[in-house]
């Protein structure tokens, strides 16, 4: 049975094969990204007459010229507010509307929770993406079309299904009894809520949160049936501006293009070990 | 028995103080845009007032039979299959394989590739679809390295030319020896090559070797222009190399944390048996990730059938169309041109329940092949 086990030399040998492709197949997917990011990177401080002659070297006169005409022409002073609102506010919403429901499902009988609950998680299934035509029709006629209201209720509405999943497995994983004792106490239930739940779901409130920061940071196709006005734009509206007409003015949107990507990158640096754990905690689901 | 009802009466109202928020939001974005979305595509509503304006009212399912009649339809369901296919069958396989690799350690510092691998799914899409564009594009590096390659190329063929005739000088023969290296493009930019040809050697100064090589480059070495994404015929391809690129990561990190919560011990013992690395995959670790293989095979369905931004952004669904998905062919019908609301709406709902038809699709797999390994 031994015959299993690779030993001496030719073990070693297909080891270090083995390891060589694993190096060359994984080498070729991070080259792959890593090469565009800093080529477009590179070419942003080129004028684009620069551009033309010397696509793949270093700029030869770096220039900031791109960015100080990206920002103004992208009117990125406006949409940089406006994306934060839209990012924190609605993953705020989100948090926080998921955390009571997913203690009420968990903590509270009622008959309704059978329903409800799993309408949640049918949705989790139906991408809004999918209803953006309808959904125009409805902000229309709600009368909230190019508002900021519109905007945060439909990324919020998008990120429940998820949050209330996560919530409501999460909080039936904590004791009954913590809530049964708090109650015997005389705490009423938002009491309950307040000082006996919310410190406690601080870890998959952490997950929801991470989960839909990047998410409607970077989101575009809901946001732009929702606004046509620059001052509620959000930044992906902003950068798509320099599609089309513009995209031979390389050194402007290539510069737009990096203004759109660093906050990001700068997040993912920032929390990348919070964010793959949240990834994969996001996905686990029944 | 009192006190038990008003508990129970308490515990109700808080119920529905914490449930309705979520619950009428959550209404607001899915539930009623999806019966809006029911009655407008078997009605003839045109836009502008629904109540009050225009009457409208229901104008039967002709806006489905349109659907399955039209051509554009069917490219575009096609093209959202391709992307399916190549999440399910690409992005999944590359993914777990990755993942293996990081967990059988058989790379040094996982988390750098992991960091970087992942790296795709946090810049915006947007960005994402015009970064690629125009790398695609003939201004995008792909060309521009095939061109100077070429040009160094053309250039060598030259230096060597000149130095199997003992140097640059303007003579016919040298001038003959350039235009066969120019091939036919090179010649037939002269009326009369081998004269011209030499008068504007003569133009050069005497030892000006490097000007020469440059003009002669500039002149006749071959050029490419890249058509990744103006040919009809392969347009889709970059589009779904992105796709692939862009997701694998997220795998990448969805099973190697299922990985590493088997217990190594099993692991382990297995190979004290003396498994090899290919049985430790087969009976071990793959039964350990199957249900997460499913679920991830369930989320690339639906973010596939879902995916808009990235082809907007990137071929806006050109070549003559041949890039749409469905999610773009719906919002062209609404938003360009004339716009067909109950039409957009009917797609709409095609869009759901062919998503909805693929899960349970890939549900049914899970359970029999379930069924077989037990």
């Amino acid at each position: 049975m031994a015959e299993g086990i690779p030993t001496g030399a030719a073990g070693r040998a297909a080891q270090a094969i083995a390891k060589a492709a694993a190096y060359a197949l994984m080498s070729l997917f991070a080259l792959m990204t890593v090469y565009p990011i800093l080529w477009l990177v590179m070419n942003s401080f080129k004028t684009t007459r620069e551009f033309q002659v010397n696509q793949l070297g270093w700029p030869a006169a770096p220039t900031l010229a791109n960015y100080a005409e990206a920002w103004s022409y992208g009117e990125f002073g406006k949409l940089f507010p406006n994306s934060l609102l839209y990012t924190f506010g609605a993953t705020a919403g989100i948090v926080l509307l998921s955390a009571l429901a997913g203690f009420a499902f968990a903590k509270l009988g009622s008959r309704a929770t059978r329903p409800i609950y799993g309408s949640f998680v049918i949705g989790i299934l139906l991408t809004v993406n999918t209803l953006m035509i309808p959904l125009f029709i409805e902000v229309n006629l709600l009368g909230i079309y190019n508002t900021r209201l519109a905007v945060l209720v439909v990324y919020v509405g998008q990120g429940l299904p998820m949050g209330v999943y996560l919530m409501t497995e999460y909080i039936r994983g904590i004791p009954t009894a913590l809530v049964e004792s708090a109650r015997i106490d005389g705490a009423g239930f938002g009491r309950i809520f307040r000082s006996v739940i919310l410190p406690m779901v601080l870890p998959v409130a952490t997950t929801i949160a991470i989960l839909n920061i990047s998410g409607i940071w970077n989101e575009f196709a809901l946001i732009n049936i929702l606004v046509s006005k620059t001052e509620l734009k959000s930044l992906p509206l902003g950068i798509y501006k320099f599609s089309g007409s513009l995209s031979s003015d390389y050194g402007k949107q290539f510069a737009a293009l990096t203004i759109g990507m660093a906050p990001m990158l700068l997040f993912y640096l920032a929390f990348h070990k919070q964010i793959t754990q949240g990834v994969s905690a996001g996905a686990v689901k029944g | 028995m009192s006190s038990a009802r008003q508990i129970h009466g308490e515990e109700g109202r808080a119920y529905w103080a914490m449930v309705l928020p979520a619950f009428l939001v959550y209404l607001l974005v899915i539930g009623f845009p999806i019966v809006l979305s029911v009655v407008l595509s078997v009605s003839d509503y045109s836009g502008g007032k629904m109540f009050g304006g225009e009457s409208w009212g229901f104008a039967g399912f002709g806006q489905y039979a349109r659907i399955a009649s039209d051509p554009f339809f069917w490219n575009a369901l096609k093209n959202n299959l391709y992307i399916v296919l190549v999440s399910v069958f690409g992005q999944l396989p590359l993914g777990f394989v990755f993942a293996y690799l990081v967990y059988r350690k058989l790379v040094a510092r996982p988390g750098f590739w992991q960091g970087i691998l992942y790296l795709p799914n946090i810049i915006s899409i947007i960005v994402v679809g015009l970064l690629w564009q125009t790398i695609f594009s003939p201004r995008g590096p792909i060309g521009a390295v095939m061109n100077a390659a070429y040009r160094r190329e053309f250039q060598d063929a030259l230096a060597a030319l000149f130095a199997s005739r003992g140097g640059f000088a303007p003579t016919e023969e040298i001038a003959r020896g350039i235009l066969e290296l120019a091939g036919p493009a090179g010649r037939a930019l002269f009326s009369d090559p081998v004269a011209e040809l030499r008068e504007l050697l003569l133009s050069y100064p005497a030892g000006g070797m490097p000007e020469v090589l440059d003009g002669l480059a500039n002149l006749f070495a071959r050029k490419w222009s890249p058509e990744f994404l103006t040919r009809p015929d392969v347009a889709m391809l970059p589009v779904l190399f992105v796709i692939l690129w862009m997701y694998t990561g997220m795998y990448l990190i969805l099973f190697l944390a299922n990985m590493q919560k088997i217990d190594p011990q099993v692991i382990e013992s297995a190979r004290i048996d003396g498994a090899r690395d290919g049985q430790v995959m087969r009976y071990i670790v793959l039964p350990a990730l199957s249900g997460t293989i499913v679920n991830s095979a369930i989320l690339a369905i639906s973010g596939s059938l879902s995916s808009f931004a990235l082809i907007y952004s990137m071929t806006g669904g050109g070549p003559s169309r041949v890039t749409e998905i469905l999610s773009i062919y719906m919002y062209n019908n609404a938003f360009l041109g004339r716009p067909n609301f109950p039409l957009a709406n009917a797609i709409s709902l095609v869009i759901v329940a062919i998503s909805l038809g693929l899960i349970a699709a890939t549900k049914a797999v899970e359970k029999r092949l379930g069924g077989k390994e037990e």
